[in-house]
């Protein structure tokens, strides 16, 4: 008998199997989706995944078109970075919490600031009133920022920022404490965020209108490929886009439809596309179900590296490659029975690792509740060195290549990102789109929907919808000393007053006038401006008064 | 024709997370209510006024940064400083459940913690707006009668052979000590009672009056909520909160002497769709 009979005849006794015994035993669900409401086959077979298109499709780590991951050795190399993201209070606070994770074992430092530092207010703006030190640090000057990295050598760490309208003076301040550790800029490695267009869409942190935002961006683009060349300028974000309730397939499609803004307008400015694509970077979510967010990753990476090559003819390999920084999904976490968050993030981590991430935040237990408790953070490093050291994923790269499911998911998920972008195309780009609010109408639609499934019962969130218990756990939170506040806002007081206002005055007046032109780069004049101890705020209203409040919707 | 309700949806301070507020402001909306959204990063005094300005009935904040205790009370003072204090303000987000105390202190109605169903938000506001009209409806139908048997099997062969229905399930429950048996009748059922000892209620009924009607089981929903409005209302009870019944529901009974005789059985089954 040839194989391909037998394989007929298998195939033929497992469907007659099949319907003999849903006849008696019918399946769970009449349709099975995924969240991206693609829908899940009983079985997959080699007939899906025909062996030809192995070279086109897949390839070897390292190579075109990088399904299987960017580097050639990946995680046999080096483990993926563990970075969490951390910050509350003041800057001795979180320089603590910092010092403390780097001595547990973390690989990377990742900022989070308070949300008037984020929208460029100093803490004693009246529109930070209750904000400062909530969410993250708050950093008003240079000052700030020095405590921030007090014993931590800028040379030997890597550090993300989440930081966005203002990324340029954040990236400034970074400089600045570098060049009094006597570490120059060129040596420095990180990741600013700086992705505006999200928070258009999603996060809500902007500060100026789309277009003088665009223009800053690209300065940070022109001015870090000479002078700072090992920072990622960039962390196309589709994280948040996701928690704020998109599909997995609409996390993947806007954040390339952003990646592809950034870089159009890049090459508008008149950069080249290989002098700024290698310091492009990716920041993806992963949530509960597990092989479709492996596959986006994987699906992502095949994308962005077709367009890079194909559409924008990028020649450099490393303009192709999609590197990403992972963050497990703060929306999943429940308030009730908070413990079980851990399994929740023990998932979504090694989905994120099986995708092949770069670096990897996962999320802490009470993250519903407030901020992460010291214990919390530890449990969730804890968690990632689980993963690479005892469970032996990471020994061979992309296991779950070949997998007749997980190839015919990645393939299905390319296919629906590329719709979407012939969608956002035509409505004349993502900022366009952005601005007609289309990718903020499509996510609250897939975030209400998600919702209803919820609340009907059809999806199961343990714990929150069944499997409930009586007692409500108070586990103990971490609370922001409310003191802080006006700790805070004392000691931008006092800078304000010690300064060579003089000098602060001219910078700021420089940077006004840098700011009418608009072909002038305005790095060096905020980098000046925070050397002179100007607070973010100074420096963020000079930019409102040239450049206009974007209101919103 | 009834009023419609109108909300407003607000997300004070600097925090960006809208998702809970735009899925609220819609759920509202589907519950017929008139909803406007003010977007983000509005000042407390900004918020009053647009609650003025709109004329509603109920102010919705949201926040998931952290600063609840300090803005939300400041809109519940914005409002009283303009001589709006008549309008409820609600909220929710990422809250510690000891903050909560704190805030109703402050004069916030109620906060809703992450998790809450939205139909539990819009009825809590349909209550508060208009207590008249969010009485509990009334029962749907007679759910079952209630029959005491010393024996099933001996009762069983009249039921199901003499006039043919047909029985549907028996089953013990073990928190009134009975075995039951149902039999569908048209949209409603028969329950069969046998004692399972002589602890049972049933066996004292059968004792003192012999087999019989034993009580009229009305299906009904809300079922917490109804038993406290009764028991406000000076209901006599047997049961102030749920139990446990036969076919996955959630059973209490009223006092005979609520029912001039009757013995009530309130039911409600689990939703299944």
């Amino acid at each position: 008998m040839s194989e391909q009979s037998k394989y007929h005849e298998q195939e033929q006794q497992w469907k007659t199997d099949v319907e003999k015994t849903t006849k008696r035993f019918p399946e769970r669900k009449e349709e099975f989706i995924t969240s991206s409401e693609i829908p899940i086959d009983r079985l997959y077979t080699p007939e899906e995944n025909p062996g030809e298109t192995y070279e086109d499709k897949l390839g070897f780590p390292g190579q075109y078109p990088y399904t299987r991951g960017i580097q050639p050795t990946m995680y046999r190399s080096r483990y993926w970075t563990m970075r969490q993201y951390a910050g509350f209070g003041s800057a001795e606070e979180t320089n603590k919490r910092f010092r403390y994770l780097l001595e547990q074992g973390q690989t990377g430092l990742s900022v989070a600031f308070d949300l008037p530092t984020q929208i460029g207010y100093d803490s004693d703006d009246p529109m930070a009133e209750g904000e400062v030190g909530k969410v993250g640090v708050a950093i008003d000057t240079l000052k700030d920022m020095e405590q921030l990295f007090d014993q931590i050598p800028l040379d030997k760490v890597s550090t993300s920022m989440t930081i966005n309208a203002p990324a340029s003076i954040l990236l400034c301040m970074y400089i600045a404490v570098g060049e009094k550790q006597g570490v120059p800029m060129e040596k420095l490695t990180g990741t600013i965020q700086n992705d505006i267009l999200k928070e258009y869409i999603a996060r809500g942190t902007y500060i100026y209108p789309p277009k003088p935002s665009m223009r800053l961006i690209t300065n940070i683009f022109g001015y870090c490929q000479t002078h700072v060349p090992k920072f990622n300028t960039i962390s196309i974000s589709g994280y948040h886009i996701r928690e704020a309730g998109s599909t997995a397939v609409q996390e993947v499609a806007f954040t390339i439809a952003n990646g592809m803004a950034y870089v159009d307008a890049a090459i508008e400015s008149g950069l080249e596309v290989d002098q700024f694509a290698p310091r492009l970077a990716f920041f993806f979510n992963a949530h509960n179900q597990f092989f479709e967010e492996v596959a986006k990753f994987r699906a992502a990476r095949r994308i962005w590296a077709k367009i890079m090559k194909e559409h924008y003819q990028a020649e450099n390999p490393k303009s192709w490659k999609l590197r990403f920084h992972t963050q497990t999904g703060g929306s999943t976490l429940t308030a009730q029975q908070p413990d079980n968050n851990i399994v929740r993030v023990t998932l979504q981590a090694l989905a994120a690792v099986m995708g092949g991430t770069q670096s990897l935040h996962t999320n802490s237990r009470d993250e519903a509740l407030a901020l992460p408790t010291e214990d919390s953070a530890r449990i969730a490093l804890r968690t990632q060195q689980i993963i690479a050291n005892e469970s032996g994923v990471a020994d061979t790269i992309d296991p779950l290549g070949g997998s007749y499911y997980v190839e015919s998911l990645t393939d299905k998920i390319e296919e629906e990102v590329n719709d979407y972008l012939e969608r956002i195309d035509k409505l004349g780009g993502a900022v366009q789109a952005v601005e007609d609010g289309y990718m903020q109408r499509e996510i609250h639609q897939s975030a209400y929907d998600a919702q209803k499934k919820i609340e009907s019962g059809e999806d199961i969130i343990v714990g929150m919808n069944e499997f409930r218990i009586e007692e409500e756990i108070n586990p103990d939170l971490l609370r922001v000393d409310e003191a802080l506040e006006a700790h805070q806002i004392e000691q931008t007081k006092n800078i304000r007053e010690t300064r060579d206002q003089q000098l602060v005055d001219d910078c700021l007046n420089n940077l006004k006038e840098a700011a009418r032109h608009e072909n002038e780069n305005l790095m060096p004049y905020i980098l000046e401006a925070v050397k002179a101890y100007a607070t973010v705020g100074e420096i963020a209203n000079v930019l409102r008064e040239e450049f206009g409040e974007y209101t919103g919707m | 024709m009834k009023k419609q309700i109108r909300a407003l949806i607000a997300k004070p301070g600097l925090d960006g997370h809208d998702r809970g507020a735009l899925i609220i402001a819609q759920a509202l909306r589907d519950h017929g209510m008139e909803v406007i959204y003010t977007g983000l990063r509005q000042s407390p005094v900004q918020i009053a006024q647009a609650a003025i300005q709109e004329d509603v009935d109920v102010v919705g904040l949201s926040s998931l940064s952290g600063a609840h205790k300090s803005l939300f009370p400041k809109v519940v003072q914005a409002l009283k400083d303009k001589g709006a204090e008549d309008i409820p303000v609600i909220g929710g987000g990422v809250i510690p459940a000891e903050d909560i105390p704190y805030l109703e202190g402050q004069g916030v109605a109620k906060i809703f913690t992450s998790g809450t169903p939205t139909e539990e938000i819009a009825k809590y506001i349909e209550k508060m707006v208009d207590p008249e009209e969010s009485l509990v409806a009334a029962p749907k139908k007679i759910a079952h009668i209630g029959i005491a048997v010393k024996q099933l099997e001996a009762a069983l062969p009249f039921y199901q052979d003499v006039l043919g229905l047909k029985l549907e399930n028996v089953e013990e429950v073990t928190s009134e000590q009975v075995r039951v048996a149902f039999l569908k009748i048209g949209e409603t059922r028969l329950e069969l009672l046998e004692p399972l000892n002589e602890e049972s209620p049933i066996h004292q009924h059968i004792e003192k009056r012999g087999e019989g009607i034993h009580h009229l089981a009305l299906e009904v929903d809300d079922i917490s909520e109804r038993l406290k409005q009764y028991k406000e209302s000076g209901v006599a009870l047997i049961h102030d909160t749920p139990k446990a019944g036969a076919h996955d529901s959630q059973i209490a009974f009223l006092h005979p002497k609520a029912g001039h005789g009757v013995l009530y059985e309130l039911c409600q089954y689990r939703e299944k769709e």
